[in-house]
Formats: C-alpha cells, sequence, structure tokens
C-alpha cells in the first residue's frame, strides 16, 4: 500500500513537468489510480521502478532550480530510447487518454488533455452549449 | 409451417428512404413489412432500451482509436458494411483488394463508406441539406456532360419542401448564394424563384461557427485587394450558410405541421391543419386558430433530449443527444399496428414472375446473433417491394436476382464526391474543433460555364481542424513528441498552433461514367453466403481537371490570405491518388454513394422512372441515392429524401387505383 501511495505521489509529480500542466488539473481527470495502473501494468515492473526512482531523485535533487530540473528530465527521462520510451507514453496518456496506440476507456478519452490546450473539448463529450461555437472560447 | 402473410409493401433497409417510405405509407393505412439487415438492439422501441443501446454507441466511439464514420456501430459478418479503415491503394500485387467488405478492383480505391444498420447513414451522416441546384438537372443540355434528369427542380420542389420537413432543417433561405446572381437584386430574385417568395426552414439558421467568420473575414479582404484569378479573370469568393439537418431554434413563420397523404386529390401534402398523432395513431384534425410552433424532434428515448444543438462536435460520427437527425426518428412516427420490422434480415435477392415480370417476393436470411453463421431463409410477400438498402446493396440485390437490368444500367455510373482537401495554419485563432462540422460553405464554383471543362464543387469551411488528412490533435502530439518537446514548452506549442488549424475541401462532383460500377462475382461472398460488392473504380480526367483548378484557386487565396499552406499530396497520404499535368493530388472520399440504378426518361438507358418506378417490374421501386443521374454539388441525402416521398406518393397512388 504504502508502496504504491509513493508511487502514485512521484508519478504525478513527474507527470506534471511531463505534460505541463498543475497537479489540480491533472488531479481533476479523475485519471491518476487509473493511468498509474496502466502504466504498471502494460510496462515491466523493474523499467517502470527504475523510472520512477530516476524521477524521485530528478524532483528532489532540482526542487529549487527549474532549468535543472527541465535539463535532467529531457537528458534522463524524455529520450525514447530509455525506460522503453515510458516518459513520452506518459504524455500521450494525459494529453490523449490512449497508452500508445489504444484509448484507454471511454472516460479516459473523455478527459484528454489535449481538448482543453485547443480551447475546445473532446469531440462528443463535455458538450459546450448551444452556439457556443460561433463565440471565442472562454479564458479561464 | 406458417403462411407468410402479405403486406402491401415489403421495403428492404430502414435508413432514411425506407423509413419514410413507411412512415408515409403506414400513416395512410397501408401495411408494411420491414426487412433490417443489422442488429435488433439497434432497433428498440422501447424508451429505456433504445437509450441503452445508443450508449454503448456513444462508448463504443469514446473507445475507437481511429474515429471514422462507422466506429461506432457494429460491424457484423452477417451484414458487413463498408468501413474507410479498409481502404488500400491497388497495385499489381493486390488486385482486386479484399481486405474489407468492399472487393476493389480498382484502378482507383472507391473510398466512402455506408452503414448497414437501423437507422441506415443517418446515423453518421453530418447534416448538411444544401437542395441541388436547378441547373444540376439539366446537366447533358447544358453542359454536354453526363446525362439530364427526368424531372426539373421545379418538379422537385415540392418534394424538396416535404424532405425540409420530416428532417427537420435549419437555416436561411436568404442565406444560400446563388452562384450566377453578381447582384443583390439577382439574388433576391433567384431565391424566390428557387424557394417560393415566403419560404422558409422549419428551423432558424445554426449559428456560424466562428472559424468561419474568420474564413470569410480574410477572404473578404481577399476579394477587395487581390482577387483570385480564374483563368486570368478576377473572380469573387461568395459564401453560403449550409442548411442542415440539426436541431436550432424554431422559426415561427413555418407554418407546417405534417406530410399526409391526401387520398381524394391522390397526393402528399404539407398540411397545415392536420398532423399525425403518435399517441392516437391517426390523423387529428388541428382546432382553428390553435396557436402553433415547429416542434423539433428530440431524442428517440426522450422528446425533451437533443431539441437543439448542444455543439458537441461530434456530427460524424455520432452526436450524443440526436440534435442531428436520424432515420429512427421518422420510423418511430410510422403507425406501429401495421408496421411489422424484421431484424437480423439481410435481403439477398427478390423473386419475379418471367413472364409479367411481377416481383413475388424477396428472399432474406434471419441470423440468430451477431456474426453467427446460422441462419434461416425466407421469402417476404408484399403486393409492392421497395428496395431502400442503400446504393450498392441495392445494385447488388437487382444483380443477384438478375432483375430490373434490361437498361444494363445497375450497378453502373457508381458516383461520389471526390474531396480534395487543402490545409494550414491561419493568421490568427480561428478555434476549430468546435460545433457542426461545418456550417458555411464556398458556393460560388457550384455552377458555371466552367463545368463544360471540368466538375464543379462545393467548399465547406471545417470545423474538424487537421483531422481528416493528418488525424490531428494525436499527429501534432506526436511531431512535437518526436523532437523532445515536453512539458509546458509543449502545451504552449499546442495552444497556440492547434486553433489556427484550417481544413478546406473541394467537393468535386463526380460525372457518371458507366465503367465507375458494382458488380457481383460468385467467387467472392460474405459469411452467410450473400454477394459482396465488386467495386470498378477510377477517376476521369473531368475530375482531375477539376483538383486542378480548385488547387489553384485554393493556392492564391492561402497565399493572399496569409495562411501558411501545410497541404502535401502523395501516394502514402491517402489511398487515392491521381496525376494530373505533372501534378500529384489526393482526393478523399465524400460517402456520398450515388447513381448505381439511375433513373431516366426511356427503359433503354435507366433504371427507374421518375417515380422510381423499375421499368421492368411493375411493382417494384428502388429508393435511395441510387437513383440519382447526376450527383451535383450538393450532399445527396435532402434530394434523395425528395425524391422518395415522391415514390411514397406514386406507390399510395398504385395501391389506391
Amino acid at each position: 500500500m504504502e508502496s504504491s501511495k509513493k508511487g502514485t505521489n512521484v508519478f504525478l509529480e513527474i507527470s506534471v513537468c511531463l505534460t505541463g500542466f498543475s497537479k489540480m488539473e491533472l488531479l481533476g481527470t479523475g485519471m491518476l489510480e487509473t493511468y498509474y495502473n496502466v502504466m504498471t501494468n502494460k510496462n515491466n515492473l523493474g523499467v517502470v521502478e527504475a523510472f520512477l526512482t530516476e524521477s524521485a531523485k530528478i524532483l528532489t535533487k532540482n526542487k529549487d532550480n527549474k532549468d535543472g530540473l527541465k535539463n535532467e528530465i529531457l537528458n534522463n527521462l524524455i529520450p525514447d530510447s530509455l525506460y522503453d520510451g515510458l516518459a513520452q507514453n506518459i504524455i500521450t496518456m494525459w494529453y490523449m487518454g490512449s497508452w500508445i496506440n489504444e484509448i484507454i476507456s471511454p472516460q479516459s478519452y473523455v478527459q484528454g488533455m489535449i481538448w482543453g490546450v485547443a480551447d475546445a473539448h473532446p469531440p462528443g463529450a463535455k458538450q459546450p452549449g448551444f452556439a457556443s461555437w460561433s463565440m471565442a472560447p472562454k479564458k479561464v | 409451417m406458417i403462411q407468410n402473410k402479405t403486406y402491401d409493401v415489403v421495403i428492404v433497409g430502414s435508413g432514411i428512404s425506407g423509413a419514410v417510405i413507411a412512415k408515409t405509407l403506414t400513416q395512410a393505412g397501408k401495411t408494411v413489412l420491414l426487412l433490417e439487415a443489422g442488429l435488433t438492439a439497434g432497433m428498440n422501441l422501447d424508451r429505456n432500451g433504445n437509450y441503452h443501446n445508443y450508449v454503448d454507441y456513444l462508448n463504443t466511439f469514446y473507445k475507437a482509436q481511429i474515429k471514422v464514420p462507422n466506429s461506432p456501430y457494429p460491424n457484423i459478418k452477417d451484414a458487413p458494411s463498408i468501413n474507410v479503415i479498409d481502404m488500400e491503394p491497388i497495385t499489381a500485387t493486390n488486385s482486386p483488394s479484399t481486405v474489407g467488405y468492399l472487393v476493389q478492383a480498382g484502378p482507383l480505391p472507391f473510398a466512402s463508406d455506408c452503414l448497414r444498420g437501423p437507422g441506415g447513414t443517418t446515423l453518421h451522416w453530418l447534416g448538411s441539406t444544401p437542395r441541388m441546384l436547378p441547373n444540376d438537372f439539366r446537366m447533358k443540355s447544358l453542359y454536354g456532360v453526363g446525362v439530364d434528369w427526368p424531372i426539373s427542380y421545379e418538379d422537385l420542389m415540392p418534394y424538396y419542401e416535404m424532405a425540409e420537413l420530416e428532417i427537420g432543417v435549419s437555416g436561411d433561405v436568404n442565406a444560400i448564394k446563388w452562384p450566377e446572381a453578381t447582384t443583390e437584386k439577382q439574388q433576391i430574385a433567384l431565391k424566390n424563384k428557387n424557394y417560393g417568395k415566403d419560404y422558409v426552414f422549419p428551423m432558424e439558421n445554426i449559428p456560424t461557427s466562428y472559424i468561419d467568420g474568420v474564413v470569410t473575414g480574410l477572404v473578404k479582404g481577399v476579394n477587395n485587394n487581390k482577387p483570385v484569378k480564374v483563368n486570368g479573370k478576377d473572380t469573387r469568393i461568395g459564401f453560403s450558410i449550409t442548411p442542415q439537418g440539426r436541431n436550432s431554434t424554431p422559426n415561427k413563420k413555418y407554418p407546417y405541421r405534417d406530410v399526409i397523404w391526401d387520398a381524394k386529390k391522390k397526393k402528399l401534402l404539407l398540411q397545415t391543419d392536420k398532423c399525425w398523432s403518435t399517441v392516437l395513431n391517426a390523423v387529428i384534425d388541428i382546432p382553428k386558430g390553435e396557436k402553433y410552433e415547429y416542434l423539433p424532434v428530440g431524442a428517440t428515448w426522450d422528446p425533451n433530449t437533443g431539441q437543439r444543438c448542444e455543439g458537441n462536435a461530434s456530427c460524424v460520427p455520432i452526436c450524443p443527444v440526436q440534435a442531428k437527425y436520424n432515420a429512427l426518428k421518422t420510423l418511430f412516427k410510422s403507425d406501429r399496428s401495421k408496421t411489422t420490422i424484421k431484424t437480423q434480415s439481410v435481403a439477398s435477392r427478390v423473386i419475379y414472375d418471367e413472364k409479367s415480370g411481377e416481383i413475388t417476393g424477396v428472399e432474406y436470411k434471419t441470423y440468430r446473433t451477431a456474426d453467427s453463421l446460422v441462419y434461416d431463409t425466407d421469402i417476404a410477400k408484399g403486393k409492392i417491394y421497395v428496395l431502400a438498402a442503400s446504393a450498392i446493396e441495392n445494385a447488388k440485390i437487382l444483380l443477384a436476382s438478375n432483375a430490373a437490368n434490361s437498361s444494363d444500367q445497375v450497378g453502373r455510373n457508381l458516383m461520389d464526391h471526390l474531396c480534395l482537401l487543402t490545409w494550414g495554419l491561419l493568421p490568427e485563432k480561428g478555434y476549430p474543433y468546435r460545433g457542426p462540422g461545418s456550417t458555411t460553405n464556398m458556393s460560388s464554383f457550384r455552377d458555371g460555364d466552367f463545368r463544360k471543362e471540368h466538375a464543379a464543387w462545393i467548399c465547406p469551411i471545417d470545423n474538424w481542424g487537421w483531422a481528416w488528412p493528418v488525424f490531428s490533435p494525436g499527429s501534432d502530439l506526436a511531431t512535437a513528441l518526436a523532437k523532445n518537446i515536453f512539458g509546458k514548452e509543449l502545451r504552449d506549442l499546442l495552444a497556440d498552433s492547434l486553433p489556427k488549424q484550417l481544413l478546406l475541401h473541394y467537393e468535386c462532383e463526380q460525372a457518371p461514367e458507366p465503367s465507375n460500377r458494382v458488380t457481383i462475382d460468385p467467387n467472392y461472398r460474405d459469411a452467410i453466403g450473400n454477394y459482396r460488392p465488386v467495386i470498378h473504380y477510377d477517376a476521369s480526367d473531368y475530375m482531375k481537371k477539376a483538383f486542378k483548378a480548385a488547387k489553384e484557386i485554393n493556392d492564391q487565396l492561402f497565399e493572399a490570405a496569409g495562411i501558411q499552406d501545410f497541404t502535401t499530396y502523395s501516394p502514402t497520404m491517402a489511398q487515392d491518388y491521381v496525376g494530373y499535368e505533372g501534378q500529384g493530388y489526393n482526393f478523399w472520399g465524400a460517402g456520398h454513394i450515388v447513381g448505381t440504378h439511375r433513373m431516366g426518361k426511356s427503359k433503354k438507358d435507366s433504371v427507374v422512372n421518375k417515380d422510381c418506378k423499375t421499368w421492368d417490374h411493375d411493382n417494384l421501386y428502388l429508393v435511395g441515392c441510387g437513383n440519382m443521374p447526376t450527383l451535383g454539388t450538393s450532399n445527396p441525402t435532402l434530394t434523395m429524401t425528395a425524391l422518395t416521398f415522391k415514390a411514397a406518393e406514386a406507390i399510395l397512388k398504385q395501391l389506391e387505383k
């Protein structure tokens, strides 16, 4: 239990850095637990643990160093050749609701973050109402 | 064994044309047997069951990785549907291509789909409902291309009005710009001539998209400052607001309540003082002076849901609230006491008396469950038979029956709109991915003398970003990730570029060619032994010349409007790739499958007469887009529905002779 809790925490924190969304934005999808489980189940557990350990290390080390954090993520996590491409797959999961090329669930599609980034909404869900499309989207 | 009942009419297919026939005939007191190839679950008349089935469709759509038009709906082996995912270029090593339901003999793959199932393709249609132009009916006399229709626009006008009521069209007749009108006076005169002075649609315009304002604004600047040149001549580009079969605000001036058979006049008539009551299962008279306002038809599971579009932006492939019309809305208005529906029942052929030509039955196979190979064969009996199974299936059934084909035209003249897509980044944000698929279209090139040389087109302003050609926004994310862009930089990049995406598609009117055709071959059958359609298809120079002309206009427009062009054509960009005068073009199918059993003036060169009755069989009617001799530049559903009302009237006349 304890280790899984810790795992989701690191997963959430590193997801913030990978995706560009705040903790609250990511939590607000309601998908954190599911996505954490998908990541661990779709991959070699050793690779996942190594990825999370490295993530935790980078996060702690660069707590007060934005540029350092960015550089270490870029060099030690992001390249597709590292950790079976886990970092990029996590980004895709949050943005698209899919693990690589497979939508995880109807709900994960609806919670895809990319639609909000485009100032839109997932087609077929979260409909903004009659005539909303004739106006510029509301900025939060 | 129970003796099969003889119905007044046997209908094959529950899409919009079958539903209009069933509704109109049963409301006029006739008994109908409707055969539907798709699953029973999709025909659920009970509201709760109907809702649960629809939620299944919706969740299947959410879960689909590639959200193509048929992605929400079951594709069953006993009655397979065409799927655009199954298309591939046809080469020396894969001819014919057999990966999908269609057997594609080429040389080009036919890249459009339709849906076999309750409600038919109206479940996934976009819902654009422009009428054809008067000149579209006279292509041979005016431009020397294709054939003339056996009827004129004026002949079809009353039926267009019926179709617009049935579908529930939102629009503004004044916002439809006529290509030949150069002055406001001409515009009004043409509107009055082609729609009638006082005509209004049942509902007001669907509000136009924000992106339409951005694009038309840019084009206005181009028109004023640096108009595009067509054959060296300055040409100003005009736009129309697209009439649509999706619910908007009722137009208070709209007077009609229903389309009802007048037995005395032997006519179908739009009614202001009577309507059909689904509660009483009867035509009721409206008390004089009762206040009336058109009531939008909501979801099949709840009339209060879907009375106005809510902006789900997923018209194709599924409207979650059914604010977009689908044929089940019409079918559920049938007189239920006179309607018998048999689902999971696939028509395989019509049987006829060799001497008289009279149809004596429709053979159909009823399968037990989805993908089951077990089925029962039976014969449906009626006085009159109506095939409403889609252009491709109608042709297939007739060919399998060796019926209605003394003209040798069955299956021939298969047509579609060939869509030349262009995409770029707007100089400012237009915010696509919101609202109906398209609300405005470039209408200037729908007609003109150029049709002697190349195809006409309509060009909708799309609301889907670059989703159609390159699978945005997923592909934009993948491109950024391939460059190791992440975090805030990734978010900002996408937030800046996605809202600027613009997609246009030039829907070019395919001319009829006898060699573009549906055939059958005993070597290719489906799981329960019915024929699979074998398609022979190509794009003529008349089409390729239109691609060139449209692209030249598009390129000038993009440049003058400051739209950064990202359009690329290649053999791998889409399955259909053609070369013309040293330039390559991709085209995409529009899903407008038309022309396989065309109507005409003579039995020598057409399959049906102007009432959609086959020349060869006095009690066999064909309805659907297969009847259309030419396609025009409008989405065909509205015209097909108008023709279907005309057919329903002719059937009633024949039954009441």
